[in-house]
């Protein structure tokens, strides 16, 4: 999943986004928006945070869920408010441009699910904690938590080894893009911190990329 | 101090050299103690923190994606929503019982003030342009003299601003001619040096208003030097010819960046870049945007009078005092020469009263 890394560069090319992020990382974007999918058979209401091209959005949908997402690049949500256009999806699908900042806006307890692919890794701690404290208080009192990220792994020595894959790409992504992610360090640790229990972790891409199911502590269940 | 990051902070800020975005305590602050918000570029960060040594305040450092204040700002990367964000996000709401922030009017091409309170109450004052005046800036109850407000370029800053961003072309270079040329590698070590000190030292009293025309009279002296070696010289030498042009070439590379470099001068390279068609490389754009085009002409700054709700941002912020008042309260552009297309006065003005128009 070292692909991911090269996201940074291709978020300035969103009209491409998903067809080249798809490719660098020969098709496992969408098979990680599958398995983020699958844990969430039943339809509801779900908030996607940071819904770039939305096609986690999409596939959601597809299994009769309703999704509100939001994203912090503009270019992206116009996209997204084409694909609505041209998908019919004005119904099950409404968005908006903003940042996880804007999260304190959301209502309490009106999600069945919140899910996030890929997003997490480029947000500061702060807005990270931020993120997962408004996650918990729009969550339905049964709501489940979906996050899938890059992570770092738990054994010295594969850490040292994603660390040596990873340096010469953050290298060229941070030449041309300027900037880069971070993999998350205590992904499960962070979320349990916020009031969240976490039901399964599962670890793929070398213990390089997590996806981490949860839900809310009972104390925080209504 | 990390030393790997205040070297490439230092001589590689071409490239961004981010820190951790985070709200840090200098001091020991209170609840009534002043709130600063800054960049994430480490140079910056670590100098306001020397500078703010004896104080008591909150220091929120904000995303700009590890780029300092101005060029940030002025490629969006320092915007609203960053500080929207670190507001929101940090915790500082609680700590204090204010909702002033202080930031560096430098940010006011990406910061806007007006939506900055309208998304999350706190008010933008508009502390000094240079670090150096901070402690005297909130020791003097937040008062800015004239000087805090307007930007300068003095030797020292010439050195400084320039180091960082031209010191990978030298090094670049200097590798090159280690593989491939090592004779060379002296003499272009030393005239790269040398011509570096002498256009930065020298660059006000050269003639021209921009870098590049700056570098005309001097590229067109070392041409001149160039044939009549080749013409009088005998036996001219390689090492003479490869001097010379070592010479022109750098030069040509400091004149391209020095606009991109002074805070008083227009920037030459990417209006250049754009007029050539080159649009963008990687994410950071040329043609197309507001300040390129108003470089190149192709809009002007446009002051609606009817609109102006005599705010004064514009003249507050301007870096380059470009705006007065007059005796009805309007702004008037007095320094039109000045202006370095910052945007900041379109940003600010919050009766959208100065506009960039296309010019038909």
């Amino acid at each position: 999943m070292f692909s991911y890394i090269f996201m940074k560069i291709l978020e300035s090319r969103p009209r491409s986004y998903d067809r080249l992020m798809n490719k660098v990382s020969r098709g496992r974007v969408v098979s990680v928006k599958q398995a983020v999918v699958a844990e969430l058979i039943a339809s509801g209401r779900i908030l996607d945070i940071g819904c770039g091209t939305g096609e986690l959005a999409v596939m959601l949908i597809a299994q009769g869920a309703s999704v509100d997402g939001f994203d912090i690049n503009p270019k992206m949500i116009e996209i997204v408010r084409e694909r609505i256009v041209t998908q019919n999806l004005e119904s099950a699908f409404s968005v908006r441009h903003m940042g996880v900042d804007g999260m304190d806006g959301l209502p309490d307890s009106y999600y069945d699910a919140v899910v996030s692919t890929l997003v997490l890794s480029e947000l500061s701690d702060d807005e990270r904690r931020f993120a997962f404290k408004h996650a918990l208080r729009v969550l339905k009192p049964h709501g489940l938590i979906v996050i899938a990220d890059e992570v770092v792994p738990r054994k010295t020595i594969k850490k040292l080894i994603h660390t040596m894959i990873r340096i010469p790409m953050l290298i060229a992504t941070f030449l041309v893009s300027r900037t880069t992610t971070r993999p998350l360090a205590n992904l499960s640790g962070e979320l349990t911190a916020v009031g969240f229990t976490i039901e399964k972790e599962t670890r793929s891409h070398g213990d390089s990329f997590a996806i981490v199911v949860g839900h809310l502590a009972q104390e925080n269940q209504i | 101090m990390n030393p790997f990051k205040f070297i490439w902070g230092m001589f590689f800020r071409l490239f961004p050299c981010p820190i951790r975005t985070v709200l840090r305590r200098v001091g020991n602050p209170g609840r009534q103690s002043p709130v600063l918000v800054t960049c994430n570029f480490y140079i910056t960060v670590r100098r306001l923190i020397r500078k703010l040594d004896d104080m008591d305040v909150w220091l929120l450092i904000a995303d700009s994606k590890g780029v300092n204040v101005w060029c940030a700002a002025g490629g969006e990367e320092f915007n609203t929503h960053s500080v929207v964000s670190a507001i929101k996000t940090s915790g500082i709401q609680d700590l204090v019982d204010h909702r002033n922030m202080i930031i560096s009017p430098l940010s006011a091409p990406g910061v806007q003030a007006k939506e900055v309170q309208k998304q999350t109450g706190w008010s933008i004052r508009w502390g000094p342009v240079r670090i150096e005046d901070i402690c005297a800036y909130l020791k003097n109850n937040q008062h800015r003299s004239e000087e805090m407000k307007r930007v300068t370029y003095n030797w020292r800053e010439r050195l400084d601003t320039a180091i960082g961003p031209l010191f990978p072309f030298y090094f670049v270079g200097a590798i090159g001619f280690l593989l491939f040329g090592q004779h060379l590698l002296l003499n272009y070590l030393a005239i790269s040096a040398a011509t570096f000190f002498f256009f930065m030292l020298g660059c006000p009293w050269l003639p021209g208003r921009s870098g590049l025309t700056k570098v005309i009279v001097l590229e067109a002296i070392l041409a001149i030097s160039l044939v009549a070696a080749e013409i009088y010289v005998t036996p001219n030498t390689f090492s003479i010819r490869a001097d010379l042009i070592i010479a022109m070439v750098m030069l040509f590379i400091y004149g391209s960046e020095l606009g991109g470099l002074a805070p008083t001068m227009p920037s030459d390279l990417d209006p250049f870049l754009a007029r050539l068609g080159i649009g963008a490389v990687g994410n950071v754009a040329f043609a197309g945007t507001v300040r390129t085009e108003l470089i190149n002409g192709l809009r002007e700054l446009t002051y609606y009078r009817e609109k102006c709700v005599s705010c004064r941002s514009c003249v507050e912020i301007c870096p380059q005092g470009c705006w007065a008042f007059d005796d009805e309260k309007h702004a008037v552009l007095t320094k039109k020469e000045k202006c370095t297309a910052c945007r900041a006065c379109i940003v600010q003005c919050e009766g959208e009263a100065i506009k960039a128009e296309a010019k038909s």
